[in-house]
């Protein structure tokens, strides 16, 4: 093993890191607040303002595309770019074009695709409402990603690949499986912008959860996966808990999860096999997750302390310990008679979001304030108890998000299925709807919560790039200092 | 072959990495295409009619299964507020297929018939004019925009692709007209398109508005169709349950 | 040939096979992972490569303090 002597900001390109960083909250900023928005809607309907723009159908894939591809998915080229590098001690491949290219096309096509939705331009499938045109643009980029991704690690300097760098290896090639076979479509016309998918019913429904599972399963979990076992070591300062866990964790995971998909279809059309093959994959799921979870903050294992003096480390030990309950969740929700109730109701809304915002953006978060002074070369963030507001926003935030949703989804599932005295249904479905308007303005409230959080820390990150920039001066007024 | 050549080697890593995520969706996914029971034989499921096709796309361009299943699942309370829960062969015609994750709103794989045109029309432009407590927003644009179907041949064209029965020659007319009778093999024929389009908007008067053929019309035309093709009552109880 | 293809083709079998294949090579992984005390220093001197490169100090000496 060598030891690098150049300095990093010379010999790695950190260019393309921060710009990733950057756009990272910028859509995080953005996808949230329409995330607060359309959550609103829900608990104050005036608020669609009979635009059509902004109705609850059109703003909630801007909100979920925004989220999951412009924020998780920027947050996850700038840290494959940086941990990639970092662990091969190898510049980025591709020379200065490739990389940018990813860049542009990325926030390009998350941008025009969002636009397109709010003028009624959608596929119509969850999660992947691209239009079929942006569908062929992301495709080339994600081949190119993975193409920078994987030469890079051919130019490392020393034989082992790192496991942050396998989970990131999964994640480009499930992710570049699954936007090709669930797009198949048929254009309308070469220049119509909508198209018909290729696949219908049935068929249709299994590809669409095969991806939006797996897309769950690798983008939103493997990546994120590969973030942590980078940067829980790095700002822990000490190995990760157990490499021979991780290698288990690996294989173990990338097999069971492209099984469980259909979980999301109990008790639909589909043959009843299926829905037993995903019921029992998901329950077995449990095991590798926790696995993942416990290798991640046993690596804090002799240094509890950490976590009453670094704020950083708060988040990533809360973000294991959210992943750790929504794996657990999973499984739950899969089994067929708790299907049964929380199916089609905010309960699943809510896993998700205990999932989306407790993992996926608070290991962002607690990554990126790991990650930003580095970068720009700043000695640590701009203010160390920000961080702490932040924290307390977005875990209070999560907390109120989620235990209205648990409220508003097992209610309602009762509700629906409740009987009165002579076997007629107890309630009328908008009675239900009634009911849930205070736990949907409870949800709002805590997505505020949420929001806000993630404004202080871009005004915190701002702040340290921009004491970087008048580093100069500060150094020169040092020095005067001690001479004097 | 030794753990140890697939850690230093990112070739292998990728190829066996590929190999073990794929087996899970080939072996749920692909047997879907070729079990015969897994779409059932069920009469009456007919291909969209151009305007109620047309109204489909409308309720994708809204993200209407933002908020609205269409898959009543078998339960009893479902069958009680819904009707007969949800066969395959129902939506083998739906490109995409619409089944939805979540219920904002009641389930409508079963709405058509259930109100008049013109309740629909009022709820559309306003939901809380017929339903007080509603949180659905309101669709008065649906009322005033003309609706496009110049187009119509090229969706039924790319449609007839993914293999929707619509038909081009005279030997798929015709077997249309042995399937569906005369009448509705008319209006699956891709030729007439933009006649029987408007003749059903104009016949049916389905928003209240004459004139002219407004996305309304389409979107009323696609919901009062939900849900109505199999006549159950044909079926002995349980048929059904032989393709679970 | 044919025939293998056949019992393949039926689900109740080539589901049991597959399950077997996968199940052993998942027990294979585990014991190559577990098993070997050479190997797991090999495999465990891994975790250290986040540190090898850079300005942060290696942790086997001082464990991290930013």
């Amino acid at each position: 093993m060598t030891t690098s002597t150049a300095v990093a900001t010379e010999q790695y390109n950190y260019d393309i890191v921060k710009k990733f960083a950057i756009m990272a909250l910028v859509w995080g900023v953005l996808g949230m607040t329409a995330g607060v928005w359309i959550a609103s809607e829900l608990a104050w309907p005036f608020l669609n303002f009979d635009v059509a723009e902004i109705t609850f159908g059109r703003l909630r894939p801007v909100h979920t595309t925004l989220v999951i591809f412009g924020f998780g998915g920027s947050a996850l080229f700038a840290t494959s770019y940086y941990i990639v590098q970092r662990t091969c001690q190898a510049r980025l491949w591709g020379g200065k074009w490739l990389p940018e290219f990813t860049f542009w096309g990325w926030q390009v096509g998350v941008g025009g695709g969002v636009l397109l939705y709010m003028l009624g331009f959608t596929q119509g499938r969850e999660y992947a409402e691209f239009i079929w045109q942006l569908d062929l643009a992301i495709a080339v980029v994600w081949v190119t990603y993975t193409l920078i991704f994987v030469m890079t690690l051919l130019n490392r300097s020393q034989p082992h690949i790192y496991v942050a760098n396998w989970f990131f290896i999964a994640f480009l090639l499930v992710i570049a499986l699954l936007h090709i076979f669930n797009n198949l479509a048929v254009p309308v016309a070469w220049n119509s912008l909508e198209s018909y998918s290729l696949f219908s019913g049935v068929q249709d429904a299994m590809t669409q959860w095969w991806y939006g599972h797996n897309a769950v399963g690798f983008f939103l979990t493997a990546a994120f996966l590969g973030m942590m076992y980078y940067f829980v070591p790095k700002q822990a300062g000490r190995p990760v808990y157990s490499y021979r866990l991780s290698i288990v964790h690996f294989w173990a995971l990338s097999f069971l999860y492209m099984w469980a998909g259909t979980h999301h279809l109990h008790w639909t059309a589909i043959p009843d096999w299926t829905s037993t093959l995903a019921a029992t994959f998901s329950i077995l799921l449990l095991l590798p997750s926790w696995g993942g979870m416990i290798n991640g903050i046993m690596t804090l294992s002799g240094a509890w302390d950490k976590l009453r003096t670094d704020p950083i480390m708060l988040f990533m030990i809360t973000s294991l310990s959210f992943y750790g309950m929504s794996t657990f969740e999973g499984p739950l929700m899969s089994l067929k008679s708790v299907n049964a109730l929380s199916h089609y109701t905010d309960w699943t809304v809510g896993h998700v979001h205990s999932g989306a915002l407790g993992w996926v953006a608070m290991i962002t978060f607690g990554s990126f304030y790991h990650l930003i002074p580095r970068l720009w070369g700043a000695k640590g963030m701009y203010s160390t108890s920000m961080i702490y507001t932040h924290f307390w926003l977005a875990t209070i935030g999560i907390v109120l998000y989620i235990a209205a949703l648990w409220v508003a989804g097992i209610g309602q599932g009762l509700m629906l299925r409740a009987f009165d005295e002579y076997g007629n249904l107890a309630y009328t479905f908008i009675e239900t709807v009634t009911f849930m308007h205070l736990p949907y303005a409870v949800r709002a409230i805590g997505g505020m919560f949420f929001v806000a959080g993630i404004l202080v820390m871009v005004y915190n990150v701002y702040m340290t790039i921009a004491s970087t920039k008048r580093g100069v001066a500060v150094h020169v007024a040092g020095q005067a200092a001690v001479a004097r | 072959m030794k753990h140890e050549s697939i850690e230093i080697n990112a070739g292998l890593l990728i190829i066996l990495t590929l190999v073990v995520v794929s087996i899970g969706g080939l072996v749920e996914i692909v047997p879907l295409f070729h079990i015969k029971d897994t779409v059932e034989e069920v009469k009456g499921v007919r291909p969209y009619t151009p305007l109620e096709q047309r109204g489909r796309d409308l309720y994708i361009r809204e993200g209407c299964y933002a908020c609205h299943s269409q898959m009543i699942r078998p339960f009893r309370d479902e069958m009680l507020r819904y009707g007969h829960y949800s066969l395959a062969a129902e939506s083998k015609y739906d490109h995409p297929f619409q089944w939805a994750s979540k219920r904002t709103g009641p389930d409508i794989a079963r709405l058509g018939g259930k109100y008049s045109d013109e309740w629909h029309t009022q709820h559309l432009i306003r939901p809380q004019n017929v339903v007080p407590e509603s949180i659905m927003p309101p669709y008065p644009w649906l009322l005033k925009n003309e609706l496009a179907y110049g187009d119509i041949e090229n969706r039924m064209k790319a449609l007839k692709m993914t293999g929707v029965p619509y038909s081009l020659s005279e030997d798929e007319y015709q077997a249309n007209v042995a399937e569906h009778g005369k009448e509705m093999a008319d209006k699956l024929h891709i030729p007439n398109a933009r006649a029987t389009l408007e003749a059903e908007a104009n016949g049916r008067n389905l928003d209240g508005d004459k004139s002219r053929i407004t996305e309304m019309d389409a979107m009323v035309a696609y919901l009062q169709a939900l849900g109505t093709m199999v006549d159950f009552k044909q079926y002995e109880q349980g048929y059904f349950a032989n393709f679970r | 040939m044919s025939e293998i293809w056949a019992w393949l083709g039926d689900l109740g079998n080539s589901k049991v096979l597959a399950l077997l294949i996968f199940f052993t090579t998942f027990v294979g992984i585990v014991l190559y992972v577990y098993t070997g005390k050479q190997r797991k220093e090999r495999l465990e001197s891994y975790k250290n490569i986040p540190f090898i490169d850079d300005e942060d100090k290696n942790p086997a000496s001082k464990h991290g303090d930013q």
